[in-house]
């Protein structure tokens, strides 16, 4: 069966993300060719679930309660090994509890290490990635954060990276 | 950076525009699947991370097989019991400004 993409979102959600679609210009997409079979590989995974350490500032909720059309653009390191009980999941528009019950949900650092476990991916990066994917206005991810984590990808060595959405 | 990314709304994301892209049918906040179920959660990871080695240009598109075993219905009562967003609780209050979100306009009201 073909995928859906508006199945399980509600009215308003559905009306407006397919106004979005519809209103895109195409442009040029950019394509990093793969370098090396994904076996000998580092890979990497970015959250937008709002993943924190607990012993890490959480992303800011209040500023979101007290402006809607914000959310917090920041981005924070989850080191290889973190598990649901060191994190908590920081976006107002997800149900957090799934991703706290299991991180793996939203950040799957344990799938990823039995994929290397069993050869069909060389390692997993040491540190993972997550924001908070709720951003009418990217300009700063874009800008400032992206960046960031582009520069830290490549000076751990990565070689891939795994966009997950929340 | 070679990347690939899931989506559960891959119309919206192709619209956008990615340089690899799996499509899955599953609700917001499970992307990888159902807290405990490890099989298919790596059975999505498999397959996204497959479309390093199989996608040849921008744009590659692939819509994983993998279907939700609960209903949409189903899927929103699992996550009850949350409070709603701030910015439904603002459009609750302002249903006007919706119309500004449809056209992709931020309303940037004070309060």
């Amino acid at each position: 069966m073909p995928v859906d993409s508006y199945r399980f979102l509600d009215f308003a959600s559905r009306q407006i993300m397919k106004a979005w679609a519809g209103r895109q210009e195409p442009g040029t997409v950019p394509f990093t060719p793969f370098p090396k079979p994904l076996r000998e590989c580092t890979v990497a995974l970015v959250s937008t679930a709002g993943v924190a350490r607990n012993d890490d500032r959480p992303f800011d909720q209040e500023g979101e309660r007290r402006n809607p059309w914000w959310g917090d653009p920041s981005f924070r390191e989850i080191p290889l090994g973190t598990t649901e009980k060191d994190v908590r999941l920081y976006h107002l528009h997800v149900d957090p509890r799934f991703g706290e019950a299991d991180l793996d949900v939203v950040l799957p650092m344990r799938r990823l290490a039995e994929l290397a476990e069993e050869g069909s991916v060389g390692r997993p990066a040491a540190t993972h990635y997550s924001i908070m994917g709720y951003l009418l206005e990217p300009k700063e991810l874009i800008e400032t954060t992206v960046p960031a984590i582009a520069e830290r990808l490549r000076d751990e060595g990565v070689d891939a990276a795994a966009l997950v959405p929340a | 950076m070679p990347t690939v990314s899931l989506s559960m709304i891959p119309d919206l994301t192709r619209a956008v525009g990615v340089p690899r892209l799996a499509g899955i049918g599953y609700p917001m906040g499970r992307p990888l699947g159902r807290p405990g179920d490890a099989d298919g959660q790596r059975a999505v990871l498999r397959a996204v991370l497959g479309l390093f080695e199989t996608a040849t240009g921008p744009d590659a598109y692939l819509e994983l097989p993998f279907e939700w075993p609960e209903s949409p219905a189903q899927a929103r009562n699992a996550s009850q019991g949350l409070p709603p967003p701030p910015i439904v609780e603002r459009l609750r209050r302002k249903p006007w400004l919706l119309a500004a979100l449809y056209r992709g306009e931020i309303p940037r009201d004070a309060n």
